[in-house]
């Protein structure tokens, strides 16, 4: 039944975005770019893809990070316009996806008011994705509570607030746990969202949204090892969603190690490859050893291995979803799903000047290719 | 003679400072060198594109007269903006380094240190 | 020459010429100790120079591999710079500062004290914490070189400064106090000298003086005696031109 109609209302939408997802760049675009010898010859490459001369203007030491900011910009562009042209329900679902960037930016924005710096610096740096009216408010609050009723009251982040609003002031490590709290709530609602759409959109969100939920919950099982983020704590932070949920949550809640972890993860094919050493979707890291050792030799023995590699492999299998996610059709996880192809793609070219510009070619096959 | 006066401050405990572009202080202050003290005053200055020039020079200068400060960081092309003010440093203490940012190579020959090393190699 | 050099102004007596000469002896004992000390230090720094030297090309590859792992957290967590920015709180790595003697010459050298701390701990908490664990860990690494780089470059700049001084004291002596005092004890032997030679033309004269108005108190006396005699003894006299042995002849030296 939603094939009959969903033309009606979103195959024009559905039609742009695949056509913007044939603008992604292709391997042999990327084997291009690792070929540059300089910034400059980058620019001349990236000008033949579907970026075009998006850099043309810019004085010619072109820091990395402007061109992350200008392909940034191209994509909040295109996103723009497929929000402007959504109807309902695909407008609230293009609204869920700005959700993830205005926590990162209430979040930033927080942490600059406690350390009293100037308004206008701060909403320069703001996601522009993650941009809402009452942003600016944001500044004259100075605890939690005075911030959810000021300010948050207004805006669709209401709901997340409700859990964390027992934390009484706002110091560094209680940000860092509101904003994993919130991002918490967000994915649980967005995940409800999309139960509720039924359908195929449904079936491609859930596993999309598990995947993402299952990562944060491992990563910060991980990186709450030897930090004063109490166990009890952590579990609050796993998002009650995923084929991790809840055996899984629970066991990563009492994890100590990277071997617990592994364990807790065990249960499920496809994470358990990512904690295998040597093989799994990242395999490419194989062959940079050379240049890690090399490094951990100068700089006096570092442990470079494991969960970094993880964090790869989290991200190649989150490509392989989102790929996965366009076989399908009259379903909204493609817009999703090129949001989050497009951002790794803006990654991996931002890797890929960044090891041209610092000269490290040794690491530079190390992005990930979408397509 | 200035080494004489280090005795005296030399063994209070002092904090190493950075003047430097976003990249290089974000990673000098994930090192954890990074100190705000009371009256919040931090001991690290950004420098973009924007900044004037005399406030650098300014924080430079402030920077250098502080007793509790063993170690002055700063980027060289920062340093090559107020390479006059730099030069005319001759203190040991702090010492003031020179160090690479990561869109401009370490080039030793703008090193004011350094040309004084080649300077004597040479003589 | 005596006259011609600068010189101490004291008045030329013997005492002052055997102090002179010991001070002649204290300089040119100073003069090669701090020679010796100028070479000790000039080999401690020239070591140092070339250290220097490699750990600033050093640093350069090591603070490339640092902004390269920082490189690698943007990679995984975005931007966090201006999150680090506003949570450092206070240095965990902190630098001490201890001291060593080389020749007489305190140096400072850094030593890296890092507090364990919790800053940043919670940076990248749901995604990318590990890199910034590792970003942490090389750059820690990265400002130990640096530390020590600065010790180095610290201990340069006191050594130059301490070879200057020494520099210009050995310069100082060789050329301004050593000739000083040479010029001085010339100028006392030369006029020690001066009053010897006066001493003796002066004995001279006043023995030649002597001999003068022994010479005139003689002739007088025989004037005497001559004019006395013909009264006495004249019969014995009669005639003749007397005896030529006991008396001198004015003109006749021998």
């Amino acid at each position: 039944m939603e094939a009959l109609f969903f033309n009606v209302n979103t195959g024009f939408l559905e039609g742009i975005v695949r056509g913007y997802k044939a603008g992604l760049l292709t391997q042999n675009q990327y084997n291009n770019l690792t070929q540059c010898e300089s910034i400059e010859d980058l620019r001349t490459q990236l000008s033949a893809t579907d970026y075009g001369n998006f850099l043309a203007n810019e004085p010619l030491p072109i820091s990395t990070s402007t061109i992350a900011e200008k392909a940034t910009q191209l994509l909040v562009d295109q996103f723009n316009y497929l929000r402007s042209n959504a109807v309902e329900p695909l407008s609230k679902f293009f609204d869920y996806i700005t959700y993830a960037y205005m926590i990162d930016n209430v979040i930033l924005l927080i942490t600059g008011t406690l350390h009293e710096r100037n308004t206008q610096e701060l909403l320069e740096r703001c996601h522009p994705l993650g941009v809402f009216e009452t942003l600016p408010a944001l500044c004259v609050a100075t605890n939690v509570e005075e911030l959810y009723r000021t300010a948050l009251i207004e805006t669709p982040l209401a709901p997340y607030f409700r859990d964390c609003l027992s934390a009484s002031d706002l110091d560094d490590l209680n940000i860092e746990i509101i904003r994993n709290t919130l991002y918490k709530a967000y994915l649980e609602d967005f995940y409800a969202f999309c139960s509720s759409l039924g359908g195929p959109t449904a079936d491609v969100m859930t596993r999309l949204l598990a995947f993402e939920a299952d990562r944060r919950s491992i990563n910060i099982a991980i990186n709450s090892f030897g930090t004063e983020l109490s166990k009890e704590r952590r579990a609050k932070l796993f998002p009650t969603i995923g084929r991790l949920f809840p055996a899984g949550n629970n066991a990563l809640a009492r994890a100590d190690d990277i071997e617990q972890v592994r364990q807790a993860c065990d249960g499920v094919a496809e994470y358990r490859a990512f904690f295998d050493s040597g093989s799994g979707p990242g395999g490419a890291r194989g062959q940079n050893g050379g240049a890690s050792e090399s490094t951990a030799h100068l700089l006096g023995d570092l442990d470079t291995g494991g969960a970094a590699e993880l964090e790869d492999r989290f991200f190649a299998y989150e490509v392989h979803l989102n790929k996965l996610a366009f076989l399908q059709q009259f379903q909204y996880g493609v817009f999703y799903a090129y949001m989050k192809l497009k951002e790794q793609e803006i990654r991996s070219m931002t890797w890929i000047a960044e090891c041209i510009a610092q000269d490290a070619r040794d690491r530079i096959q190390d992005y990930i290719p979408t397509f | 003679m200035a080494w004489l006066g280090f005795s005296e401050c030399g063994l209070a405990r002092a904090v190493a400072q950075a003047i430097g572009d976003e990249d290089t202080v974000t990673g000098l202050l994930l090192a954890g060198i990074g100190h705000v003290s009371q009256n919040q005053k931090r001991n690290f200055l950004v420098v973009d594109s924007k900044t004037p020039i005399p406030h650098i020079e300014g924080a430079f200068e402030e920077f250098t007269e502080r007793k509790d400060i063993a170690i002055l960081l700063i980027n060289q092309h920062i340093a090559e903006k107020i390479r006059p003010t730099v030069d005319k440093y001759e203190q040991a203490f702090p010492a003031l380094l020179e160090i690479p940012s990561k869109d401009h190579p370490y080039d030793p020959a703008k090193d004011s240190v350094l040309k004084r090393v080649q300077k004597l190699f040479g003589e | 020459m005596s006259g011609t050099g600068p010189r101490e102004n004291i008045f030329p007596t013997r005492m002052a010429l055997t102090n002179t000469k010991l001070r002649l002896k204290g300089a040119q004992t100073g003069h090669s100790l701090l020679a010796k000390k100028r070479d000790a230090l000039t080999t401690r720094f020239r070591a140092i120079l070339r250290r220097v030297d490699e750990a600033k090309r050093k640093m350069g590859r090591v603070m490339q591999l640092a902004s390269f792992s920082l490189a690698e957290v943007t990679y995984a967590t975005g931007d966090i710079s201006y999150l680090v920015q506003e949570q450092a709180k206070s240095a965990t790595f902190r630098v001490k500062a201890k001291q060593e003697n080389v020749s007489g010459v305190v140096l400072p050298a850094f030593e890296v004290d890092r507090v364990p701390g919790s800053d940043f701990n919670l940076t990248g908490l749901g995604r990318g914490g590990q890199q910034v664990l590792k970003a942490k860990e090389v750059y820690a690494k990265a400002v130990e070189t640096l530390v020590e780089l600065a010790s180095l470059q610290t201990a340069f700049m006191i050594l130059d400064e301490v070879i200057r001084a020494t520099n210009r004291r050995v310069n100082a002596i060789e050329h301004v106090v050593i000739p000083r005092l040479d010029n001085t004890i010339k100028y006392i032997i030369s006029e020690l000298d001066e009053m010897d030679r006066e001493e003796f033309f002066r004995l001279k004269k006043v023995q030649g003086k002597k001999k003068r108005d022994a010479e005139a108190s003689e002739a007088q006396r025989r004037l005497l005696e001559e004019s006395e005699a013909p009264e006495d003894y004249q019969p014995e006299l009669g005639g003749g031109g007397g005896d030529l042995l006991s008396s001198k002849d004015e003109d006749v030296i021998f």
